[in-house]
Order: C-alpha cells, then structure tokens, then sequence
C-alpha cells in the first residue's frame, strides 16, 4: 500500500471506465455489477458502490485489489461476490455477516487467512478458494460451521490435514483438495452423504479412509480424481479399475486390515515434490 | 222397483241401441258389402268370427191390399182368415192381419214400418240388434262388418289393442294376462317385470341368468355367437362399438370375452383394465389418461409434459428433485432449456464462465478447471504453470467432458 501512488497515474483513465460501469448500472437499476478486467486496484475507484444496496451480483475479476473494505458488507442483497484473480492478503471480518451471500469467489488471489468467524457466513452455498496460500492453521475455528455450502474449493493451496470437522458439512456434494500437500484423509469424509465430486489429485496421500467406501459414488454425476499420489500399490493397481473397483476395494476387509497395519506404522509422510515457490499467489503485494 | 243406470258407470246396450241412431240405420242400408269371412279364428285361442249368416236387407212395408179375393187369403202368422174391409198386410206375397204384422220379438208394430228378416222371422231394427249384431267392447257402437269376438266380448279389429302398447291384435294375436288383452311381446316384459327380472327382446322369455346387452335392448345369450370365432355367447360377452365415438349402436357387434380382450383394445398399464377413450402412449404402454401418473407425487400428467428416468415417469418438479437438474449457481429446479457439462446443470441465465461471470451459450468453447467451466479469455490469464498443470491432468482424465 506504501507504493500506492506509484500505481495511481496508470490507474486514473481506467477509473472513469468502472465509473460508467456504476453509473449506467445505477440508471437502469441493473442488480448485477461486471467489473471484470478493469484494472481496479482499490474500492475508492468505484464511488457509491456500497451504497447500491439493490445489487446482487458483483463480478471483480482479474482486477489488482489488494484490500476489500468492510463497508461491502453494506451491500445487503448481495448473493454472488467474484474475487478471482486479483491481489487480496486478507479479507475484511464483515463479510461473514452478509445474509444473502451465496457465492464467494476468492481464487487465484494471495490469501494467507481467512478472516475470523467467516464460518458464520449464513447463506454460503459456493466458496472457491483455489490457487492462494492456505493450510490448515489458516482457517478460522469455526470455519466447519458453513452448514450451506454444497462446493468448497481449496485446490491449489497448502492444506497438509484436513480437518476431521469436515465431517460438519452435511450439504457438501462437492470437495476439490487438488494440488495440496494432504498425507492423510480424516475417516469423517465418509460422513458427506451428500459428496459426488472428489479431486484429490496431486497431493501426498498412500491410503483412503475405508469409511469413503460408504458414500456412492455410482451415479454419472459422480466423480472421484485420485491421480499423481504416492498411493499404496493395491490402490495404484485398482486406480486402472475405475472409482467403482477401487470403492469396492476399500470396503473390503483385507483392505481395512492393510489400513488398520499401515496407520500403525506411523511411516513418515511422503516428502514434498512440488516446488510452489513460484505460484502467483506467493507474490507479495510490495513487489 | 226402480232402477237407475248411470250411463257414464255402466254403458248399457239398451241405451245405445235406441233407435234415434239413424245414422246407424244409414250404414246399414249404405253397407251392401258381404261380411269379410277370411279371418282365420283357428290361430287364435279366444278369437272367433260369428256374424249373422245373412244381411237381410231392411224391408220396407208394402202396400195394403184391398178388395182381393178374400177366400183365399189367410194370415201367414195366425192362419185365419182377414175380414173384409180389414186392412191386408202384403210382404213378399205374404199376407198379415196388421195386429200380426209385428217384430217376432218384441210383438209389437214396425217403427217406421222398418223390419229385419232372419231366419223368416221378422225382427224389429231394436229387437235385431239385440239379437244378431254384436257390440263393440271399447267403443260401444255396433260392429259392422268384421267381429272380433275376443275377452268375452265383441269388438271392430280397430278397437281390439294391446293395452300396454296399443297395437292392434287382430293380425297379431294376443295373450290373456291378468285379465288385460296384451301382445305377446308386453306379455312376456310384463311377466318379466313381476318377477323383477328382463324378457329377451327376441324370444320374449324370461331371463333367468344374467341378460346379454346389445344395441340397446336385452337377451338371452344363446340367442348370438361370437363376431370373430363363432361360440355361441355367454353373458361374459362384449359389445364392441366399431366406429368409437358414434352413440348410433346399429354397427354394434359382440364379442366373446376372450376374442374381444384379444381384439387390440389397449390395456392400461396401470388398472390392467381396457382403454375405452383417449389412449396415452408412453415408457411403451397404454394408459388411461387419468392413471398416466408421477411415480412421485401420483398426480396425472393430463397431456403435461413428463420426464422418464428408469422406466418412470415423474412431472417436472419432482423428476429436478429426485434427479438433481437444479442449476449450480441458483440451485433452483431448471424449468426451461438446461446446459449440462461436467456433471452439472446450469439454467440458461447462469450458463457463465466461473472466473468472469461471462455468460456463454451452447457455441461458446470452454475449457475445464476442476469441472468448472472457464472461457478461453480467462483461461489465458491463468497462470502458466497452472495451465501446464491442466494440461497434464487431462491426460488422467478418463471422461471428457461433454455439453448438452
């Protein structure tokens, strides 16, 4: 923020172009916002915008935001927040107190945390998180409270465990830990009834909780990616079998007595093989 | 003793047969014609035909002869003599004393000197009628011509009718029922109805079992045999209208049960019952349009669209709610077109790119991120590493995603 003025000069055309955005919006009462590409780089650019209460819909992407006010939290009727790709460290606590929030966009943006009690968002259905610079001791404690969200997106981050709280969230049906660095999975995944779409792929893990057997991943609307993980050869071999083979597999008991003797090794992890360092979202915003 | 007779309670004969009827008298001279003998009473058991054997022609009085030989003249009723100066009655060359010239029954005096003659025997018109010409049983006038003698009375062949139907019976004959005259077919539903049961309509006997309906009218079954494989019917029996649809049953055909459930009419896939009206064709069956139904909430279609999953048919909103066509960003049911991809549905308001919001149609290309839809313009601003990474994992994909 130190250098912000350097950024302001290029900035003052585009400014006018947001502007007429809002004002033809305000015109014609439009509840959806585009704002896409605009070259934002803070909300000062946007004069009024917390005071258009009527809209529901604010699209920001690939913008260079580095910070979001807590007076967005004014737009009460807002249900979808689109974030993707800008330059966002944190957001602000408000934002969990927006009632009709439904759909959070935050990816490819440079979070290191999530704010305190964003769990208690109360209308969160769609929460995409993908490509920041998360891991496990950056989610709020009460972050397993999202009883509404039926996606959460956290691939590309750097989640080593997950949470047995996710276990809470009963209306998950879709889960995306792609591209972690998880080595294990809590048992509480089978309790997501609900969950058809899985992506684990590219992460750290050798075995799958039996307890996933229980969930049916049978229907064509299903979908399980376990690829680029140094799993345990009898999961490798069943991978060519298809999710069905492999769900059949660790329900059996021969399965269950190999997870039970390999969980008491206490084996060390697999080491990590992916160099991050270079990812978009560990630049930091002063560079 | 006095007696009185209220015409109106008891026609009496008597009184009908006063003489001032002269318009009777006209028709009898007027009615030359000989009786009609040709009615056949052998077919009928309470029928007879009797009418005089003869016509006699209504004499008229002759002169009275005087100054005759009178030695010679005798009275053909008494025998004696006549005095001279007597007045001679002269009738076909008979002679009367006038005191002898009189109605044979009732000895008195010709009125108007009119007689009827039967059997030489010289009645007056009163004295005749009450003698020879029968009285009609409804009417009350004399019968002329031909007699129908039936239900111990005479009648004209016009006035003898079924007294349920008012046909004439002369030709048909009758039968005595409880005292009415009736046809053989009101006999027969008149027995029928006493016994609370139906007389068949072609045989006029009464139906025991159960009847056999057909255009209209009742009968016994064995009196029909099956349209197509001949048995002779039971009450089981169908009629089959041939053009659907008509209410004329004229070109109604029967049946027997097993030929007619054989015949085509479609089944109800539901009641396994025939479909009469409207057929409705779906999941390969038959069905009443009131039994084609949700397999969720029962409710008839009655002509709205249906979905089919699995055999079963569901109505819109159930079919979204049980199989999940709810769009992905305002998860509501998809009522109109749906976009699916990468098992996911989107109502055509929230077809867009999930990085921009950019709404996209059927045409526009669209790459995968982590089965999300992203337009090519976001797609190149991803970055290349992750691109790279992309790239790569579609080699392990199995499926590729497709749009519908």
């Amino acid at each position: 923020m130190d250098k912000a003025p350097v950024s302001c000069l290029p900035t003052t055309p585009k400014m006018s172009k947001a502007k007429k955005v809002l004002d033809d919006a305000r015109e014609i009462q439009n509840p959806e916002l585009d704002l896409c590409d605009k070259g934002i780089v803070t909300f000062e650019e946007l004069p009024g915008l917390f005071n258009m209460k009527n809209i529901t819909r604010l699209t920001l992407s690939h913008n260079k935001i580095r910070n979001v006010p807590g007076g967005l939290a004014n737009l009460v009727n807002l249900e979808i927040l689109n974030l993707f790709n800008n330059y966002l460290e944190e957001l602000p606590m408000s934002i969990s107190s927006m009632p009709k929030l439904r759909i959070l966009n935050l990816g490819m943006n440079r979070l290191n945390s999530l704010p305190r009690g964003f769990g208690a968002c109360p209308a969160l259905e769609v929460l995409d998180l993908t490509y920041n610079n998360l891991h496990e001791g950056a989610l709020p404690n009460n972050f397993f409270m999202l009883e509404t969200l039926r996606a959460l997106y956290l691939g590309d981050n750097d989640f080593e465990i997950l949470s047995p709280e996710i276990g809470q969230l009963k209306n998950l049906q879709i889960l995306v830990l792609r591209d972690n660095e998880l080595t294990e999975l809590p048992k509480e995944l089978g309790e997501l009834t609900r969950l058809r779409e899985l992506h684990l792929q590219a992460n750290r893990l050798t075995l799958l909780p039996p307890e996933l057997g229980n969930l049916d991943f049978t229907s064509d609307k299903s979908e399980v990616k376990l690829h680029l993980n140094p799993w345990v050869a009898p999961i490798s071999d069943q991978l060519q079998g298809g999710i069905v083979r492999i769900m059949e597999y660790i329900r059996s008991d021969t399965y269950k007595f190999l997870y039970k003797r390999q969980m008491s090794l206490n084996a060390p992890p697999p080491p990590k093989t992916v160099d991050k360092s270079k990812k978009l979202s560990r630049q930091r915003n002063a560079s | 003793m006095k007696s009185y007779r209220d015409p109106n309670l008891s026609p009496s004969p008597i009184e009908i047969l006063s003489l001032d009827h002269s318009a009777l008298y006209k028709r009898r001279t007027r009615d030359e014609k000989q009786f009609d003998h040709s009615f056949a009473s052998d077919d009928y058991e309470d029928l007879s035909d009797d009418v005089p054997k003869q016509k006699p022609p209504p004499i008229k009085p002759h002169n009275v002869v005087k100054n005759m030989s009178l030695s010679n003249m005798y009275c053909s009723r008494c025998g004696d003599g006549f005095e001279p100066q007597e007045k001679i009655v002269n009738s076909s060359g008979e002679l009367w004393h006038t005191q002898c010239f009189v109605c044979a029954q009732c000895f008195r005096p010709f009125p108007d000197g009119t007689f009827y003659e039967f059997e030489n025997r010289k009645y007056c018109e009163y004295d005749f009628h009450m003698l020879f010409a029968p009285c009609c049983g409804k009417c009350g006038e004399f019968v002329i011509g031909r007699v129908i003698k039936a239900m111990n009375a005479n009648w004209h062949p016009g006035c003898f009718r079924c007294e349920m139907c008012n046909k004439e019976l002369a030709e048909l004959g009758f039968v005595r029922y409880h005292g009415q005259a009736l046809c053989y077919e009101c006999k027969a539903s008149a027995k029928a109805s006493a016994l609370n049961k139906h007389s068949c309509f072609k045989c006029h006997g009464i139906i025991d079992d159960k009847p056999l309906r057909f255009r209209g009218e009742v009968y016994h079954p064995y009196h029909f045999n099956c349209t197509a494989c001949g048995v002779e019917l039971n009450s089981d029996a169908r009629e089959v209208k041939n053009r659907p649809g008509i209410t004329a049953n004229e070109q109604n055909e029967l049946y027997c049960l097993r030929c007619h459930d054989k015949m085509g009419v479609p089944i109800c896939g539901a009641c396994r019952r025939p479909i009469e009206e409207r057929v409705v064709t779906a999941l390969g069956k038959h069905w009443h349009v009131e039994h084609f139904v949700c397999a969720k909430c029962e409710k008839p279609f009655l002509g709205h669209r249906h979905y089919e999953k699995k055999g079963l048919a569901y109505c819109e909103t159930h079919y979204h709610q049980l199989f999940g066509n709810l769009c992905f960003v305002c998860n509501q049911v998809i009522a109109g077109d749906v976009f699916t991809a990468m098992n996911k549905a989107w109502c055509v308001h929230h077809f867009a790119c999930s990085l921009c919001d950019q709404k996209m149609t059927q045409k526009t290309k669209f790459y995968e991120f982590d089965l999300k839809p992203v337009c090519k313009k976001c797609y190149e601003k991803l970055p290349a590493e992750l691109k790279r990474r992309l790239r790569k994992a579609l080699e392990f994909a199995p499926k590729s995603p497709s749009t519908t």
